[in-house]
């Protein structure tokens, strides 16, 4: 058996199937690319997923890309322990919350951490190099992202809907893990891996909505995912400042 | 499982849950309701945040065991998982990856374009005629802002030439998608019947009569239209419409990807 991932950092979609391959027990070779120098769009890389993006996994052969389908693969095909609740409403619950980060909160997450972060990580290349580069992505929606952040264009509007979304995404965090343990149902869960690596920095990011006194059950729930060996782990791949702001969960609650 | 499913005209997510009911012959009260006057908000159905806040925009409600549960995939997923019947996703977790991972991308790329078309060509006439009161109280009973603004949209006439074109791409390239699946003879995109049959043709069933071009080249993939509309369960849920072409009927959906 072989297991081999195409992923960047612990964070975000690459960290995902990471996250989950390591709490199922499962040894896999890792291929990291740098999405900053745009590894996902050489050639290599694409004769793996034309798409363009990143993870791609290939157990024995096959490709796999998605990472959220991704993490209901490798639940099922790995032993190890459950990823998913045993109740078919609290499956629909965990899936419900995949989707929501995912299509939702996420990208509102991506674009402001574009604009801070992977834009101005770039910006000082050479302007012909980046035109190149973009030229070369194959999903055109892509091209406009990856200009808007190198541009910081990101009109104001919408980086407005983006605040409000974040806003209130981690009201209803805080809401649902209120209601149980872990995001999706009672047991640890792909909900909880998922959310996780869109948010583990949040009280970093955003402190003013997200911190011990306004939303204790999101950092009790941050708190206790970085707590497991497997995320250690996990985020020990990292080799970005990107991946090690998951330092601020090992401060004590206030 | 006592469930109640309150669900729109059977087209889009309406068509997929109640065609997955009936394929797994699940004991589902159906209730109707006008999805495209808003009536999903109207109070009548229960309207929990991950109703409200689907990223389905309006579609069908199942109410089981007192969870209120949205979004078609997972619902079918939910039938599925909970009751007997055949099953509607391949048991080997390659194909059923392989599955999930079509669903996915009909999710994000054809639905948002199947429902801005349709709503542009069906819906926007009837909103146009609204009185501005009703409409807004329509709106106004609507949770989530980012819906609520679809719904203005489309009210609006505010389909800009981009979107239009971009829409339109999407949905030939998801026909491109199921006719190269379809080669070498396959009946349904994955093995046996699936919830990718069921979702895959729910958004795009309305689609042949506004992108002809993008179903001209395609003759598999008409056969196989016509395939999954003379399955029992579609035929079945085909059957509810009180309209006479149901593939017509559309409410504002999810909306067009805002990052990429
Ligand atoms: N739906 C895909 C999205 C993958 C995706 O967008 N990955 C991002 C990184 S989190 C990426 O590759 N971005 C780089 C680019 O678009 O150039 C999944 O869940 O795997």
């Amino acid at each position: 058996m072989s297991v081999a991932l195409y992923h960047w950092e612990p964070n975000a979609n690459s960290g995902k199937p990471m996250l989950a391959l390591v709490e199922k027990g499962v040894a896999f070779e890792s291929r990291y690319l740098d999405l900053l120098n745009f590894d996902q769009h050489k050639p290599e890389y694409l004769a793996v997923n034309p798409q363009g993006t990143i993870p791609a996994m290939v157990h024995d052969g096959r490709v796999l890309t998605e990472s959220t389908a991704m993490m209901e693969y490798v639940d099922e095909a790995f032993d190890g322990p459950a990823l998913m609740p045993a109740g078919a409403a609290d499956r629909w619950r965990v899936r419900w919350w995949m989707k929501f980060m995912d299509q939702w909160l996420g990208p509102s997450f991506s674009m402001v951490g574009w604009s801070v972060f992977v834009g101005p990580s770039v910006r000082q290349r050479d302007p012909e190099e980046l035109d190149a580069a973009i030229g070369r992505i194959p999903l055109p929606e892509r091209r406009v992202a990856w200009r808007k952040a190198i541009s910081g264009n990101f009109s104001e509007a919408e980086m407005a809907e983006s605040k409000r979304r974040i806003a209130l995404g981690i009201d209803l965090l805080e809401r649902a893990l209120g209601e149980r343990e872990w995001l999706g149902s009672d047991v640890y869960s792909l909900a909880d891996i998922n959310g996780f690596n869109s948010g583990y920095a949040l009280p970093l990011s955003q402190p003013g909505l997200a911190n011990d006194a306004l939303t204790p059950n999101i950092m009790r729930w941050l708190r206790a995912i970085y707590a497991r060996p497997a995320t250690r782990q996990t985020w020990a791949m990292g080799r970005t400042q990107m991946a090690s702001r998951v330092s601020i969960l090992e401060s004590e609650p206030a | 499982m006592t469930a109640i499913l309150y669900h729109g005209e059977p087209n889009g997510p309406s068509l997929t849950v109640l065609a997955a009911a009936f394929e797994k012959q699940a004991p589902v009260e159906l209730r109707r309701i006008d999805l495209a006057a808003g009536e999903r908000h109207g109070g009548a159905v229960p309207c929990p945040f991950e109703v409200s806040l689907s990223i389905e925009g309006e579609g069908p409600v199942l109410v089981a065991d007192g969870v209120a549960m949205a979004d078609s995939v997972f619902v079918a997923c939910y039938l599925d998982d909970a009751g007997g019947g055949p099953a509607l996703r391949p048991a080997d977790p390659y194909a059923r990856w392989e599955m999930m991972a079509w669903c996915r991308q009909v999710i994000e790329r054809a639905a948002p374009a199947a429902a801005f078309l349709g709503t542009q060509a069906h819906l926007a006439p009837r909103l146009a005629e609204m009185a501005e009161p009703a409409f807004a109280q329509l709106t106004g009973a609507i949770a989530s802002i980012d819906l609520a603004e679809r719904w203005k949209a489309v009210r609006a006439g505010d389909f800009p030439e981009a979107q239009v074109a971009d829409s339109r791409a999407k949905i030939a390239q998801a026909v491109e998608r199921v006719e190269a699946r379809l080669a070498g003879g396959r009946k349904w995109l994955f093995g046996d019947f699936s919830i990718a049959d069921l979702e895959t043709y729910s958004w795009l069933a309305g689609m042949a009569a506004l992108v002809p071009d993008g179903f001209a080249g395609a003759p598999r993939t008409r056969e196989w239209l016509a395939r999954v509309k003379a399955r029992p369960s579609v035929a079945r849920a085909l059957a509810l419409a009180s309209v006479p072409a149901p593939q017509d009927a559309w409410a504002p959906g999810p909306e067009i990807n805002r990052w990429g």
